[in-house]
């Protein structure tokens, strides 16, 4: 162990004095609370390395994890962080992954997740969860990191047609078999009274989210790209407080802006339906389209039908997790047909009252490029002007920032001027 | 013309005599993705299953317009067919979750980007689980009840346990019959060629299974009598994803690298396992297609690994040579896996990056001349 994980100690630490630094500023809530809530996780994740706690790799939402008393590590979550610090956070593990025979072509989440762990930068797990979707790259590369860690490891199977006969009892069973593979492995059993505090507490969490998230349709768009980060927060902290307080910052902030009449960015002209997450090593993207006028109001990253979870018996609250865990952001969107995602794009372009969509195309998204050809045909019978173009989210090195922000700055440039 | 001709002639073009008569007698034609369908209940419906390909494809320029640069090559140039109208003797097609690249090519057939040659064409996807165990087994149990109705109701006819029964057999057959094919392969100089088997293989899901089996009995007759080849410089083992192209193998056969066994999609893993005679048809086939040696679509490392290590034994192999298509993430992380296990255990592997057209011929070359001289070497050392 080379490092000891030094790269997200030192965040860590930076969470921190970003916290002492923003403290008591109502303008910077959006910014605190996502620092205190990376900053909550990290921690956990280093107390439980130091004290043996199992550590359970899963790309879900955590709370029968957490409910077990086990520690969630959300892979990709973990891999993202650094990024926001140094773009070229991930290229030494990229590049490990390839020495070692992982195909180029492979995802650049697959890949840094490989070679993190073959350089020792990421704590390995006691077990492994993982769903079968959206992608060919998350089910296979996590077959390989089971491989490289002999983790146990459980796969979420959920059927191709959700809406088909017996599908939804299909994939419950998926999900009582992660119980008991979860108690198997960790010698645990399900404290079904702890399980119903998590959901709970997570149910807060997503109701802070939901309302953020109607807020945000909100046209001028009264928060800026801070208040987006649904994808990590749900999967890191969902059932614990800290989750739930720092959504609850969130909902505040864009509360206030309101009331102060702040918007976003000073002359919205445009809303771009950004249909992937953002480029995560790209920390000022939002504020550079606002500067041309342009608002976000929401990604994939976002993008949910997730519900409440009826917690009044242990059935209807298993259901609501097997649910929630479909309907996660880019789960729901990259399993089965294309017309789910597509169906997400127009709906998302419809409620948050999109002027234009905006592919940012990752390299390893291969569920995503075979559908380029009819979201183009989709977009263009309905008059959304759309960009797509090619990006690596973990990798600058495929397409530099300058290349893509000369195409979006085009686009938007036409959409303005229609 | 000898069995073994024929049949190579069939595996030359996308269609052929075999299915022209069968249209001429108003037959229908299914064409179906991938080898987890189970084809004998198209055959139970009276109807000729077609493994698709995309044979005699030379570009990519209709199909590109709903695919992209990142998208396999072999979906593009079957889109690309299909386009073009080339696959206008199906009367239907199904295909399944077998990976992100196959699912969006489905997709442009549902979203009616694709001319029908036929109206209304069926189209049918088959949800099949990517796990393997009792549970998995069930739904596709209820899968395949599923689509033996699909087709009932729309083609009007009537598919009934005795003839799924009597296609389970038709089929067995046909399994057994290219097990016995691979059996001459572990002679020390094996009567057929890798290119050979490869082609015997792809005109198998090209034609009436009943003349196939025929034309086997007597390939088998034939191909028992010859001579074999015992001056080639390695015997190989060829694993891999979707490979239709006979040329390729005879271009490693042609450098003195013998291909004496498989585990690819047209080959061992398609009809290694066979389908359980004595049950009720339909559990069987669920049975049999979710517990048959998989491929990367199934979470299912471990056994593949052992699998590939056993047939290693005893079919004699000196090497291992992983071909896998660009784009494919099933394939390029397992290929990487067989790679570390074959290095664990000291059989030479190499793996080799390719397009569905065999374009970059003189590479290749290096790299089979390299490897085979690598293998020399080792066994020289022995």
């Amino acid at each position: 162990m080379a490092d000891k994980y030094e790269t997200h100690r030192q965040l860590l630490e930076t969470y921190k004095r970003t916290q002492a630094q923003l403290a008591g500023d109502e303008r910077q809530k959006a910014r605190l609370a996502q620092a205190k809530m990376h900053q909550a996780w990290l921690e956990q994740i280093f107390n439980s390395v130091e004290m043996g706690r199992p550590i359970v790799y899963s790309p879900v939402y955590p709370e029968l994890i957490y409910a077990l008393d086990l520690q969630p590590l959300f892979p990709e979550a973990w891999e993202l962080l650094p990024l926001r610090q140094d773009m070229y956070a991930l290229c030494d593990s990229i590049d490990t992954a390839h020495e070692a025979g992982i195909n180029a072509d492979l995802c650049s989440f697959g890949k840094s997740l490989i070679g993190s762990l073959l350089r020792r930068k990421i704590p390995p797990p006691a077990m492994i969860v993982a769903p079968t979707f959206p992608c060919d790259n998350l089910k296979i590369s996590y077959q390989v990191l089971g491989y490289l860690t002999q983790a146990p490891t459980y796969f979420l199977d959920p059927p191709y047609w959700m809406d088909a006969d017996g599908a939804q009892d299909y994939w419950l069973g998926q999900f009582k078999g992660l119980i008991s593979f979860l108690e198997e492995h960790s010698g645990k059993k399900m404290d079904y009274d702890r399980l119903k505090e998590v959901v709970e507490e997570s149910n807060r969490m997503v109701d802070h989210w939901l309302k953020v998230m109607e807020l945000r349709k909100m046209k001028p768009l009264p928060q800026g790209g801070i208040g987006l980060g649904g994808i990590l927060t749900g999967q890191t902290v969902a059932g614990l407080p800290i989750g739930t307080e720092a959504m609850k910052m969130l909902l505040d902030d864009i509360k206030g802006r309101i009331e102060r009449k702040e918007m976003a960015i000073a002359n919205e002209r445009v809303r771009a339906i950004w249909f992937h997450i953002r480029i995560p090593y790209d920390r000022d993207i939002w504020a550079w389209m606002g500067e041309m006028g342009a608002a976000v109001p929401v990604t994939f990253g976002e993008y949910s039908s997730i519900e409440l979870i009826d917690t009044s018996t242990r059935e209807t609250m298993l259901k609501g997790l097997a649910q929630r865990a479909l309907e996660m952001p880019m789960l729901r969107q990259g399993r089965g047909a294309v017309s789910n995602w597509i169906g997400d794009c127009l709906h998302a372009v419809k409620e948050w009252q999109g002027d234009c969509v905006i592919l940012a195309g990752h390299a390893g998204c291969k569920w995503i490029r075979g559908g380029y050809g009819i979201l183009r045909d989709t977009c263009r019978e309905r008059g959304i002007p759309l960009l797509m173009f090619d990006v690596d989210f973990l990798d600058p090195r495929v397409t530099p920032p300058e290349e893509y922000r000369a195409r979006i700055e085009d686009f938007l440039t036409t959409v303005m001027a229609r | 013309m000898t069995a073994l001709e024929q049949l190579t002639k069939t595996a030359e073009t996308l269609t052929n005599p075999a299915i022209e008569r069968w249209k001429e007698k108003g037959g229908k034609v299914i064409g179906y993705y991938c080898t987890y369908v189970p084809e004998e209940v198209i055959h139970a419906a009276g109807m000729l299953p077609y493994r698709m390909r995309a044979t005699g494809s030379t570009g990519t320029e209709l199909g590109d317009v709903y695919s992209s640069h990142l998208t396999c090559s072999f979906v593009r140039h079957s889109l690309d067919q299909a386009m073009r109208g080339e696959y206008n003797f199906l009367d239907g097609l199904v295909a399944l979750f077998s990976c992100d690249h196959i699912r969006r090519l489905f997709d442009v057939w549902r979203y009616g980007k694709i001319d029908f040659p036929y109206s209304p064409f069926y189209l049918r996807f088959l949800s099949v689980p990517s796990k393997i165990d009792d549970m998995a087994i069930e739904w596709m149990a209820h899968e395949i009840l599923g689509f033996k109705r699909s087709l009932e109701d729309h083609f009007q006819v009537t598919i009934t346990d005795d003839a799924l029964h009597q296609s389970i057999i038709t089929y067995n057959e046909r399994r057994n019959l290219l097990k016995k094919l691979y059996e001459l392969r572990k002679k020390k100089a094996p009567p057929i060629t890798g290119a050979e088997v490869l082609s015997t293989i792809i005109a198998s899901t090209a034609m009436p299974m009943d003349e196939f089996n025929q034309l086997m009995k007597q390939m088998l007759d034939e191909v028992s009598g010859r001579d074999g080849a015992s001056d080639y410089r390695a015997r190989l083992m060829l694993v891999g994803g979707e490979l239709e192209d006979p040329g390729y193998v005879k271009f490693i056969e042609d450098l003195g690298g013998l291909v004496v066994t498989d585990f690819q999609c047209f080959g061992v893993r398609e009809f290694w396992d066979l389908v359980d005679e004595s049950s009720e048809p339909i559990p069987a086939l669920a049975k049999r297609y979710i517990e048959r040696i998989s491929c990367p679509r199934m979470i299912d490392q471990p056994r593949r690994d052992s699998f590939i290590k056993n047939m290693v034994k005893e079919f004699k192999v000196d090497g291992i040579i992983v071909q896998r298509m660009k784009y494919c993430d099933c394939w390029g992380c397992e290929s990487a896996m067989i790679a570390w296990e074959a290095k664990k255990v000291g059989i030479p592997c190499m793996v080799l990056e390719r397009e569905y057209l065999t374009v970059a011929v003189g590479q290749l070359r290096t790299r089979v001349q390299a490897f085979l001289e690598t293998i020399e070497r080792a066994q020289s050392g022995r």
